[in-house]
């Protein structure tokens, strides 16, 4: 079950990440304006071109699994606010902000800035 | 006394002096140091609408693009053929979404992008015309000519010329249409600042059926000052989970199941498969 945010965060972070950055597809197939707060254990870190994909298990409330499919940045992009491949592992928990998909399917954009470990450590300190 | 030797030798030497050399000295010293990674400033834009405003469409093509737009806003891909991972191609290769190296011949420029399948363009500069019979591609063709502007014996601006481009395209994901004749023409001008030779330039210059007048932009790169910068590998197949089955767009999970990108959207036909009994 998801959480809905009652007010919009870094919403101007995510619309940049959205910009010039990845310009594999327009992202507005994501909802900037309704972001979502999530909760989870990464199943998987695809560290892949031409997006990177955090692959999120969210309990939901009646303790039911929701798998979540969350699309980022190249690895190019990534690497420049020093992301590698390394930088999630399977088994991680993250707290998370993400434009959740329009259709309403588990699926949306993930960006470093939304995204943090459950005790609200950043994943990578930028350079 | 002169020996027969010393004679042949002399006049093997005059001979090899008088045929033509098959390796050239080339003058590099006369173009631009285009050398090294061009990338674009942090923050700096590369959008067509935020650099040239916008577009000059014609009546026909600006009701076109509100419906892009619109498709946009209710989840769908817009016009931007490289979400499933068709080339972007020309103007949208020399955006520096990702980063690029310039390498000058005599005969040929090529520039080498890392973006969305490694993709480069050649641009021709030895005074050919354009092709007889052109097959369009999606880089276009290009024919490129330098220009000593200042007169000081050095080329400073590289002028080029693309035509031959292929279908489908956009400017970037905005989505801004070309007019399906597929005659779109670009020109730009590729030049270092003359201030800071680590910048550099291209005026892209768009002439096409559905714009009202020429539409420009002026995009800017400046070099890597790490002489041996790491170069990424960019592959478009290699996880994009943006599916297109007839028309429509699908989003694929990560348990490989096809999703809607749309709100309402229907599955796709599976009128191919058998329908098993339940």
């Amino acid at each position: 079950m998801r959480q809905r945010l009652s007010v919009i965060l870094v919403s101007g972070t995510l619309i940049a990440m959205g910009g010039a950055a990845m310009a594999h597809h327009s992202f507005a197939m994501f909802d900037n304006e309704n972001q979502i707060e999530l909760e989870g254990i990464v199943r998987e870190f695809k560290y892949t071109s031409p997006h990177t994909f955090i692959v999120l298990e969210v309990k939901a409330q009646d303790g039911g699994i929701t798998v979540w499919t969350l699309e980022g940045a190249t690895p190019s992009a990534l690497v420049r606010e020093g992301w590698s491949g390394k930088s999630l592992k399977a088994g991680d928990e993250l707290k998370m902000t993400i434009a959740p998909l329009r259709s309403g399917a588990p699926g949306g954009m993930w960006t470093p800035q939304g995204t943090r470990f459950r005790d609200g450590k950043a994943v990578v300190i930028s350079p | 006394m002169i020996y027969r030797g010393s004679i042949w030798s002399v006049a093997l030497a005059a001979a090899l002096l008088a045929m033509p050399s098959a390796a050239q000295v080339v003058d590099f010293g006369k173009y631009p140091d285009l050398k090294g990674q061009w990338v674009r400033p942090p923050g700096s834009p590369n959008n067509w609408l935020r650099l040239a405003g916008p577009a000059p469409l014609k009546p026909e093509y600006q009701k076109i693009w509100e419906e892009i737009q619109a498709d946009l806003k209710a989840g769908g891909p817009g016009n931007w053929p490289s979400t499933f991972c068709i080339p972007a191609g020309m103007p949208a290769m020399m955006s520096f979404y990702d980063p690029a190296e310039i390498i000058v011949t005599p005969e040929t420029t090529y520039i080498l992008i890392s973006h969305n399948d490694d993709s480069y363009r050649r641009i021709y500069t030895d005074g050919r015309d354009w092709p007889a019979e052109p097959v369009p591609t999606f880089a276009g063709y290009s024919i490129g000519k330098w220009i000593d502007e200042d007169g000081d014996g050095k080329f400073d601006v590289l002028e080029v010329e693309t035509r031959f481009l292929k279908l489908p395209r956009s400017y970037d994901i905005s989505g801004v249409p070309f007019h399906s004749d597929g005659q779109a023409i670009i020109k730009e001008r590729i030049y270092l600042d003359k201030a800071d030779r680590n910048m550099l330039y291209d005026e892209i210059t768009v002439i096409d059926n559905a714009l009202t007048r020429p539409y420009s932009k002026k995009q800017t790169a400046t070099r890597n000052p790490d002489p041996r910068p790491v170069w990424h590998s960019d592959h478009c197949s290699e996880n994009n989970p943006h599916i297109r089955i007839g028309n429509e767009p699908y989003f694929l999970s990560a348990d490989g199941k096809l999703m809607p990108s749309k709100k309402n959207q229907a599955p796709p036909d599976l009128s191919y498969f058998k329908q098993t009994q339940k």
